[in-house]
């Protein structure tokens, strides 16, 4: 265990002086959530205020909901710098343990939720222990064969739907608020998520995750449990992942294979926490933010997803050469980064 | 037990396919450390590239393999000069490969599905439909060619590595990169050849690929988790593994078709990986841990 910060198996300074948190002033740093806070908790209740009401609320559901995919993608692929590409798993299993009892028996999702969360945590631990007893790339190859391997697995189960999925009923509530509760479900996922990663980056766990990242023999012989930090971080980063699956697939009123386990959501994931600045708390958050504005803009502006591909990848392998830091990351080390982004 | 053999025939023909599709993966993590996510989406631009020859100029699939194979190295070796070069000395290297060539897959699929859209397409020629007949046994002509044509590339890759000066480097690079460098190979031209083979050797899967298996631009990344299982079961860099795990699965996946149903083939390949990485992580034929 390390109980000396300064002996933390000969990590490069910055590092430990990142993680020796509690420094500077952060009041207006909570100025600024609290703000954020209290627009996001009224934005429901704006209706009679705004005419594009429901494509706001549409949009800010959207938003919330990949600041958590991000945020918890980033405890893994961020702090212990092992990358998965499969984190899409996490977001189906999530979507079907909550979509099954609704389907089936009626039981509402927001009741299930946890459950799926629970589930996606469960599905983590395990494949954990098989993939990350080695190092490096067999686990994000094992990664993406976990998730083809679940696409198949829920393509060809008839009790599940099979390629074609799930109908889910819609929430029995007035038109006029239909979309409320997703968003009050989302931004809880969103917040819980940054939570969680703040306490994660702000932990001994978490200066162990960054030691494995730094030099993963070092950690080891600095006494980090490798392993079994390595497995619970991936574990502890799908279960707002499963809890937003849940909610995602009840506000799209069906749940399908090739919806939820695709690599394109969890590419999304892997670039907004890139482009954000990974390994930050942050970086992911502003990340999904721009991402999505940026898909918004594109399919609006050409109306095809195929472009939205082709930015996306081209945005990843521009910041990956120029700014592998990303945009938290870069500003922090040209020390122009504000107050309010720094919770690192 | 006819109808397991038949199987099993079917299961090599497949296996002889995925072994070239697999070779250029393994070679690009054997010499250069590079973990390719875009291996499956070069194969699939190059049945792009098939399919149009033939259905604009009429050019055979198997014929394409003469102008695919020189023009897919040189986007390779074009490829890592651009790309790969810049990220020699970055710290955490292999991650940073899997992260660009993850970006660059995007990139390309981007790019065929904005030209071509998402619609599914298969060249159609004529020895699609042909078969010759072993006593009892069916053997389709098209997957003979691919298999056979296949396996003269991979004897001709070996030979290459084991027979030339280039392949000298290449083998030595794969040992020992700074011992190489030290005793005097030119390391980093060694590695952009070495892409460049890779690639080329996915530019002739995409001939196969064109008629053998239908295709979309999404559909890379199915082919690439299976790839890379068959990679990590063979032992990631070791060409004679990548060989053995694409002949054991082709036959293992055909088998499971046959026996479960058509939709769970790929199961193999997935439990393949799980399985390997429980009781032997580093492949069959690998030296070391994937580290």
């Amino acid at each position: 265990m390390i109980e000396d910060r300064a002996d933390a198996g000969g990590l490069e300074p910055e590092v430990v002086e990142a993680v020796a948190a509690p420094k500077g002033p952060g009041r207006s740093r909570w100025g600024v959530v609290a703000v954020l806070l209290v627009g996001l908790l009224l934005l429901p209740l704006s209706r009679p205020f705004i005419d594009s009401y429901n494509y706001t609320v549409l949009l800010a559901t959207n938003g919330l909901m990949w600041i958590a995919l991000a945020s918890s993608w980033n405890i893994l692929g961020g702090y212990s710098g092992y990358i998965s590409l499969g984190h899409a798993v996490f977001l189906g299993v999530g979507g079907y343990v909550a979509a099954v009892p609704l389907f089936y028996y009626g039981v509402s999702p927001f009741l299930t939720a946890l459950a799926g969360g629970l589930a996606a945590v469960a599905l983590g631990l395990v494949a954990g222990l098989i993939t990350l007893r080695t190092r490096g790339p067999a686990f994000i190859i094992s990664t993406i064969a976990l998730l083809f391997m679940f696409l198949l697995i829920f393509e060809n189960i008839d009790y599940l739907g099979g390629t074609a999925g799930l109908p889910l009923p819609v929430v029995p509530i007035s038109r006029d608020w239909l979309k409320a509760p997703f968003f009050y479900a989302m931004l809880i996922a969103a917040v819980g998520s940054i939570v969680l990663s703040y306490q994660v980056a702000h932990s001994k766990f978490g200066l162990g995750l960054r030691a494995i990242a730094e030099d993963e023999t070092k950690a080891e012989v600095a006494g980090v449990p490798t392993r079994f930090y390595k497995i619970i971080a991936f574990a502890l980063s799908a279960f707002w992942v499963g809890v937003a699956g849940a909610m995602w697939g009840y506000s799209l009123a069906f749940v399908r294979p090739t919806l939820f386990f695709t690599v394109a959501i969890s590419a999304q994931m892997v670039l907004m926490a890139i482009i954000g600045g990974r390994g930050t708390v942050a970086g992911p958050v502003i990340g999904a933010v721009l991402i999505v504005a940026v898909n918004e803009f594109s399919l609006t502006q050409f109306g095809s997803s195929e472009i939205n591909i082709l930015i996306s990848g081209v945005l990843l392998v521009t910041v990956l050469l120029f700014f592998p830091l990303g945009i938290v990351g870069t500003l922090r080390e040209k020390r122009l980064l504000p107050a309010f982004l720094d919770w690192d | 037990m006819t109808e397991i053999l038949q199987v099993t025939i079917f299961g090599l023909l497949l296996g002889g396919v995925y072994a070239l599709f697999a070779s250029g993966l393994t070679l690009a993590f054997g010499v250069m450390r590079i973990v390719n996510l875009a291996h499956a989406v070069f194969i699939v631009a190059a049945a792009y590239a098939t399919f149009f020859a033939f259905e604009e100029l009429g050019i055979d699939p198997l014929v394409s393999i003469i102008w695919l194979v020189p023009l897919f190295f040189i986007l390779g070796v074009g490829l890592y000069m651009t790309f790969f070069v810049r990220i020699e000395g970055s710290p955490r290297y292999v991650e940073m490969t899997v992260l660009l060539t993850f970006g660059i897959a995007i990139m390309i699929e981007g790019l065929l599905g904005w030209r071509f859209t998402g619609i599914y397409r298969q060249t159609q020629p004529s020895y699609l439909t042909d078969a010759y007949f072993w006593g009892d046994y069916i053997v389709p002509a098209g997957q003979l060619y691919a298999a056979l044509l296949s396996l003269i590339l991979l004897i001709a890759l070996w030979l290459f590595l084991r027979f030339t000066r280039v392949g000298y480097g290449i083998r030595a690079t794969m040992q020992n990169r700074d011992a190489a460098q030290l005793v005097g190979v030119n390391v980093r031209r060694v590695s952009a050849i070495s892409f460049g083979i890779s690639t080329a050797f996915a530019g002739a899967g995409g001939a196969f690929m064109s008629y053998l298996f239908p295709f979309f631009p999404f559909r890379h990344w199915q082919w690439i988790a299976l790839l890379l299982a068959l990679v990590v079961l063979g032992g990631m860099g070791s060409l004679k593994g990548a060989v053995a795990g694409a002949l054991i699965l082709g036959v293992a996946s055909s088998l499971v078709v046959d026996q479960i149903g058509a939709g769970w083939g790929p199961m193999a390949f997935y439990a393949a990986l799980f399985g390997i990485l429980l009781v032997r992580p580093q492949g069959l034929f690998g030296k070391e841990a994937v580290a």
